[in-house]
């Protein structure tokens, strides 16, 4: 009756869940009475709690078993053990909330959670724990007297145990339900990289089936196209050089990173069609024409320029090919005639300049139109456009111009408060169903400004003509 | 006479199962949180043979009240004279009916892995038991769950199925409850209101974060804060409860 999400947060497969199994294996060994950590009895005000461990000893014991130097490999596990020459004790959690388990986290638990918490602490949430009680409260209306008994009786249930176990027991909740619903600003533990199809725990089994996937890769890898190395590493510097100042990792973007402030100007600042480009976007279209054509508002630039220049039939070619190549199949066939009567025909209303060999194979293949069908001529199209309209482009004033009006946005400079109103801002940006409708718009726009014509162009040169040599 | 009015015979029978229900309800609630306190402790070093024993004791107890409790909804739900508020009380019993025993599954499958990964059959299974810190056991707990008294209870002495048996007996049950009663879940309005339980639940004199400031054993005359507060003089892994 629980609306079960199709998305499996029980992390079979991940990366993630591939280390806590491992870890938990470690965990295991760690607290053999022999080989193990030491433990010890830590002193609380009240209460004593056995088997505590401290941080010291952990690193220790992490050292010895895995026989790494002290300055070795301790950056993983300096990610769990905060202070590792501190004196403060750690205990292991129990089972019943290791992540390594492989059923989801139910909503349903944390609302309990949320409620015995409420009960124990009179009220006194923390604040984003007072907005998922809210939120819960609303979306779980119908389970919530259900939510509120269970929560009574487990705390009261609780309070039959002895008070250090209690305290103990607490703890360990805490830790769980800090792991897997962190508070906001904080990053999550439970977040994984990509999906993995094969849990990469498991022996594969040594079938004729696995040595024929073994021995077909390792010819294609015996096939592969060999490059020198100073070639392919001369380019990787030529790239670095070139793209260094544009990597946000390597360098601040402006005005901030927004995935560091949770400010999101640097997005707002780079939005496909704004008027005024950032410095930074424009410097990219001079890197190569790809960069130029890929960028929206580069194309938009090009896109002028090359209306000035009345040659704007190539990039209208190129973007119907490429509009082609990635649409939905079944208008593919409509669509490639349609190009085929603008660009292609004789006499056409935007006739592009290729070669005969390259129109002819094109024109056979559109007897028989796919998806790949005007593949030859745009790559044409693309070739003639880098070549020569391309370097003419930096070169024209409205390029010049776009680049006087680009804006060098200044950093910014948060406090730490300021960071966390940042981050308690946090909303979700336009929804992908609205930016496609923008898009629309603007092709419609696109469409209705109208392509210049040749052919009526030129009749209408003709007709000026006529009437001039006739008065 | 009027073929509606009832005869106060039947009305006061009514009531009296409705509010069986209310208490089989609390009930249930109260063995399910006792036995999902048992089940944490599985796999630690207080698991033994008699806190399983105690888990399987709890087990029975809610099978018999779930048992017992979904024979008698279905009888409430299926008289088709229905006074108004009677019917919406006994809607709202049928789903928190449904969503305990979600939970309880949920519970049990948890216990059905545990059990698996530790399993106490040899001697030497005891290391692979975690430290998690604790003393006790659940016995306390268990006692409480006993406590339960139930008219039903002891009178359908029903045999406690296998646990494995028993997750797959309430995904049947849960399944025939969903397509044989049409209650449509959103029809149900709590009776609660949010933060309502604050006010009501006793409180403690000591509260728990008070038992849990470490004493700072300093050692070279150096005292261990974990983080910037000036009232802290928590152990870092206390502070998260802060």
């Amino acid at each position: 009756m629980t609306i079960r999400n199709v998305r499996d947060h029980g992390q079979r497969y991940r990366p993630r869940m591939a280390c806590l199994k491992k870890l938990e294996a470690v965990v295991l060994e760690m607290q053999d009475p022999k080989t193990g950590v030491k433990s010890q009895t830590q002193r609380l005000v009240i209460t004593t709690i056995p088997h505590a461990i401290t941080g010291e000893d952990i690193v220790e014991w992490i050292a010895n078993r895995f026989k790494v130097g002290a300055a070795g490999n301790m950056s993983v596990f300096l990610l769990l053990l905060l202070i590792t020459t501190s004196l403060i004790p750690f205990l292991l959690q129990t089972p019943y909330f290791w992540p390594a388990q492989q059923w989801p986290v139910e909503d349903t638990d944390y609302a309990i959670y949320l409620a015995k918490r409420n009960i124990r602490k009179k009220g006194m949430l923390e604040l984003h724990e007072q907005e998922q009680y809210n939120n819960l409260h609303k979306w779980m209306n119908h389970k919530w007297d259900f939510i509120v008994m269970q929560a009574k009786e487990q705390y009261r249930a609780g309070k039959e145990r002895k008070k250090p176990d209690r305290v103990v027991f607490d703890c360990q909740e805490r830790a769980y339900w800090v792991v897997h619903r962190p508070p906001p600003g904080t990053i999550s533990g439970m977040d994984y990289g990509l999906e993995r199809l094969v849990d990469p725990n498991l022996e594969e089994k040594q079938s004729s089936d696995h040595y024929r996937r073994i021995i077909i890769f390792t010819q294609q890898c015996i096939m592969r196209p060999r490059v020198k190395s100073s070639v392919s590493i001369g380019a990787l510097v030529k790239y670095s050089t070139t793209y260094k100042q544009h990597d946000p990792f390597l360098y601040p973007c402006l005005p901030s990173n927004p995935w560091l402030t949770d400010d999101v100007t640097y997005w707002q600042l780079n939005m496909q069609n704004i008027e005024n480009p950032t410095k930074m976007r424009v410097e990219r279209w001079t890197f190569s024409f790809g960069e130029l054509l890929s960028d929206p508002r580069g194309r938009d630039d090009f896109r002028l320029f090359l209306k000035k220049e009345f040659s704007g039939e190539n990039l209208a070619f190129w973007e119907a090919c490429e509009d082609l190549k990635w649409g939905t199949a079944a208008t593919m066939k409509e669509k490639a005639q349609q190009i085929y009567k603008t660009f292609l025909a004789r006499g056409a209303p935007r006739w592009i300049n290729i070669d005969g060999k390259t129109m002819e194979i094109t024109v056979k293949g559109l007897s028989h139109p796919h998806r790949y069908v005007l593949d030859a001529a745009q790559t044409h199209i693309y070739m003639l456009m880098k070549k020569d309209s391309y370097g003419r482009y930096l070169k024209s004033p409205v390029f010049k111009e776009t680049q006087k009006k680009a804006v060098v946005p200044e950093p910014h400079n948060f406090s730490d408060s300021q960071l966390e109103q940042n981050a308690k801002k946090r909303r979700p940006s336009l929804s992908p169903i609205i930016l496609r409708q923008q898009e629309e718009e603007q092709k419609a726009k696109l469409a209705a400004s109208g392509p210049v014509d040749i052919t009526q162009v030129m009749s209408k040169l003709a007709q000026k003509k006529g009437t001039e040599h006739r008065t | 006479m009027n073929r509606w009015k009832r005869s106060v015979g039947e009305i006061q029978a009514r009531r009296r199962q409705v509010s069986e229900c209310e208490q089989a309800q609390a009930a249930l609630s109260k063995v399910t949180a006792c036995f999902q306190q048992i089940a944490t402790c599985i796999g630690s070093n207080t698991d033994g043979s008699s806190l399983r024993e105690e888990l399987e004791d709890t087990r029975a107890l809610a099978y018999r009240i779930c048992t017992g409790m979904h024979r008698r909804l279905l009888g409430l739900l299926a008289e088709t004279e229905q006074v108004q508020e009677d019917r919406e009380q006994v809607e709202r019993m049928w789903v928190l009916f449904l969503c305990a025993l979600e939970n309880f599954q949920q519970n049990l499958r948890k216990v059905s892995v545990l059990q698996e990964s530790f399993p106490l059959g040899q001697r030497r299974d005891r290391r692979a038991l975690v430290n998690s810190g604790a003393t006790g056991g659940g016995s306390e707990v268990a006692g409480r769950a006993a406590t339960v008294q139930m008219p039903w209870v002891t009178a359908e002495g029903e045999q406690k199925p296998d646990l494995k048996i028993h997750i797959q007996e309430i995904d049947d049950l849960l399944q025939e409850m969903l397509q044989r009663v049409n209650i449509p879940l959103w029809s149900v309005e709590s009776t609660q209101d949010a933060w309502a339980e604050v006010c009501k639940e006793l409180q403690e004199e000591d509260t728990l974060d008070d038992l849990m400031e470490v004493e700072v054993v300093s050692q070279d005359g150096k005292a261990s804060g974990c983080c910037s507060h000036s009232n802290c003089r928590l152990g870092c892994i206390f502070c998260l409860l802060n």
